[in-house]
């Protein structure tokens, strides 16, 4: 294998195939935005080189920034709560659950499985006022909370928030799952040592379990992280953005720039952006993978 | 490894270069005339196999007319088929933005009328489908009224599309719920207010609005500006003679926002779609809903209509000043349009354009008892009484006036809609949202 290894011949048979499809799908794409930002309109209707007008119109653009705020708000609330939420969970199936864990991992892990329309479906009526209550209303009608009964996604205060809860629902099982498979390879003498030792609850957490997962948090912020950062098919299936422009994300922003409004240059100058903010962000994120945790 | 990656690097780099040689598209005018005459006086049944973009399956809609007609069009002229390619129609415009990108427009498709094709026309993308039909002698069979309306809402001298449809558009109401709350129906402005305060009164839902599609809320700010400021206020605020900051655009969605204020759309109309709310009409759940004459189509239909043949009614906008604007001027539009690709068209398209326009009215009114801008002879033996009342207010129509985002870019117009929800739940004022129109018209500039 070593012998393979060093071999530039066997190198280049395995490695540069690969390189090239890798090259021409991902990154010739992202070079040939990179080189429509100086453009335009869009191709083949008005399509005109405009230099660095792009440019200077996203530092103005109240909508951009409105987008970006949204976004922001959307990856801090749905990252902590997916990652969070798993975590919490993988630590039930660890130290809590006795009976059924296969079949309780099973219905955690389902959401994860279904498509995103068909969860959005659902969740438009659980969150239903007009014309009929949906789940959630009729609940808080029936226990007496009928001064909380709103329209959830049909008002900017409530759409956001609704719209993360039900991203968090969908993908805390992958997280879950990601954790447990974590926590089972600790080595249970590690723990039983601490635990002789006096170590239990939050002491056990802070000191010999968040430790040793750090890898595997690291590893599941910088998924959710790009996950949220291109908020995208959740926030159309169930408010197409709205209402107003409160769950418009960058990446609704800009698929509206670049058809809708036939500014392709502009919207790649935004989908960049994009890019550029998930590269930084991930980067950050995989900072805090530090090797001394032994 | 490091020379391959500076190759390839090289190699992205050239290939991004020659990308932007592509043609420099003109940026106004027409282009180049296409002008194929028909060879003889009669089909010569070419061979032919054409492509049709369209947004209505094959048994829905327009796409049994379409579908209708080609096939009939297929037993005349064995050389001729079709392919037909469905897209849903939210995708619509970002597709066939796509194929003009790539010039592979298809033969026709479906598109959106008013500004959307001045695009494809300053790209020289479309045929001027007003000279086809002079060249085949059919123009005479286009509604003068459809042809006018489609030339208004382009602003062009010339016809590039073809209508699907010669709507107008009102209020539908319950009769049963009228007659509950003891209301007759409006003829003026104030007499509506106080029918919708009545009814609110009487415990039922005014109105029911298309909240989550948006343009069902716009139609209703449009109703109150036109018949306070004329039928040409919005083409004025898109020519700039007026702005869409101006009072009487004010005071248009200040009245759509009072009323929701008050209730009458009862609570979270931003998400109930119109389908949901033609339904809330049409099962007694709210009294009146702003539609188009497409939805006796949905009356029609006895499984979906809860309140019977003879449940539901229809009244124009109530008018505020008739010197402004009259009863007999009602909102029209000719719905989704036909447009001809240039790149492929031949004479074999022509001619079965000549067959389509020549068929079409006949077509619509036998199988839906519907005007789709065309000229017909057939009498529906068995019409419905929904379509005899629709044909009898086209038919008491004297002037048009054009729907909120006619006259307006997609950016505009996207702002336009968006925003009106806001404007619904109070979150905007009305001044604020006149406000985000005006701004988009300067950044859409």
């Amino acid at each position: 294998m070593t012998k393979v290894l060093k071999d530039k011949k066997a190198i280049g048979i395995f490695v540069v195939p690969g390189f090239i499809i890798y090259t021409l799908i991902v990154m010739l794409p992202i070079v040939w935005s990179f080189y429509y930002t100086f453009y335009s309109g869009s191709p083949g209707l008005r399509w005109n080189f405009c230099g660095l007008k792009n440019y200077q119109m996203l530092f103005h653009d109240k909508n951009f920034l409105a987008a970006l705020l949204v976004n922001l708000k959307y990856i801090l609330c749905v990252m902590a709560g997916q990652v969070g939420l798993g975590f919490l969970l993988s630590l039930m199936f660890m130290f809590w659950l006795t009976k059924f864990k296969a079949v309780v991992r099973t219905l955690v892990f389902f959401p994860v499985v279904l498509p995103t329309v068909a969860v959005a479906q659902l969740f438009a009526k659980i969150y239903e006022i007009q014309p009929n209550y949906g789940l959630l209303n009729s609940v808080l009608a029936h226990i007496g909370l009928q001064n909380l009964v709103q329209p959830w996604i049909g008002q900017p205060s409530t759409a956001l928030g609704s719209l993360c809860v039900m991203d968090i629902w969908v993908a805390m099982g992958f997280y879950s799952v990601i954790f447990y498979g974590a926590l089972l390879d600790i080595p249970q003498e590690t723990i039983d040592a601490a635990r002789i030792d006096g170590a239990g609850g939050f002491i056990l957490f802070r000191y010999i379990l968040a430790p040793l997962l750090r890898p595997v948090t690291v590893t599941s912020l910088v998924f959710s992280f790009t996950g949220t950062v291109k908020m995208f098919e959740s926030a159309i299936a169930l408010t197409n953005g709205g209402p107003g422009n409160a769950t418009r994300s960058m990446s609704i922003y800009m698929y509206n720039v670049a058809f809708s409004f036939n500014k392709v240059g502009y919207g790649s100058l935004i989908a960049l952006i994009i890019f550029l903010i998930c590269v930084a962000g991930s980067g950050l994120i995989s900072r805090l993978d530090t090797k001394d945790i032994y | 490894m490091k020379k391959t990656g500076n190759v390839l690097l090289c190699l992205a780099v050239a290939v991004c270069s020659l990308a932007g040689c592509s043609k420099k598209t003109a940026s106004s005018g027409t282009g180049t005339e296409k002008i194929i005459s028909p060879s003889s006086a009669e089909d010569p049944k070419l061979s032919k196999k054409i492509k049709i973009l369209s947004i209505w399956p094959e048994d829905n809609d327009n796409g049994v007319l379409l579908t209708d007609i080609f096939d009939a069009y297929k037993k005349e002229n064995p050389n001729f088929d079709y392919d037909y390619e469905l897209v849903s129609s939210s995708d619509l415009r970002q597709k066939v933005t796509t194929l003009a990108a790539s010039n592979d427009l298809p033969d026709i498709f479906v598109y959106e009328s008013g500004k959307p094709i001045l695009d494809l026309v300053s790209a020289d993308k479309i045929m001027d489908t007003g000279s086809i039909l002079e060249q085949f002698n059919c123009s005479d069979k286009l509604s003068p009224s459809a042809v006018s309306l489609l030339k208004n809402l382009s602003g062009t001298d010339k016809l590039y599309d073809l209508p699907l449809g010669l709507n107008i558009e009102g209020f539908w109401y319950n009769k049963a719920l009228f007659k509950k709350a003891h209301v007759d129906v409006p003829e003026t402005w104030n007499d509506f207010e106080q029918v919708l305060s009545k009814l609110k009164a009487a415990g039922i839902q005014p109105l029911a609005a298309g909240g989550s599609d948006k343009w069902g809320v716009t139609r209703l700010i449009n109703a109150y500006l036109v018949r306070t400021a004329g039928a040409d206020a919005m083409k004025k605020a898109a020519a700039d003679p007026a702005r869409y900051t101006d009072a009487p655009y004010v005071a248009a969605a200040k009245k759509i926002q009072d009323w929701a204020k008050a209730g009458y759309f009862g609570i979270g109309v931003t998400t109930v779609d119109m389908n949901t709310a033609g339904s809330m009409l049409l099962t007694g759940k709210a009294a009146i809903f702003y539609n188009g004459s497409w939805f006796a189509s949905n009356l029609n239909d006895k499984s979906a209509n809860a309140a019977g043949e003879d449940g539901i009614g229809f009244f124009n906008i109530p008018v505020v000043d008739p010197s402004i604007s009259s009863g007999r001027e009602y909102s029209m539009n000719c719905g989704n349009i036909l447009c001809i690709g240039k790149n492929r068209y031949d004479e074999a398209t022509g001619w079965l354009l000549k067959y389509f326009v020549e068929h079409i009215g006949d077509t619509a009114m036998s199988l839906q008892g519907s005007v789709k801008g065309y000229t017909y002879t057939v009498q529906n033996t068995q019409m419905s009484d929904y379509t005899k009342l629709v044909l009898q207010e086209l038919g008491n129509a004297q002037s048009a006036f054009t729907w909120f985002e006619a006259t307006m870019g997609s950016e505009v117009s996207t702002v336009a809609q968006n925003n009106v929800q806001t404007l619904l739940t109070g979150d905007m004022s009305a001044m604020d949202y006149m406000k985000s129109i005006q701004y988009a018209v300067k950044t859409s500039n």
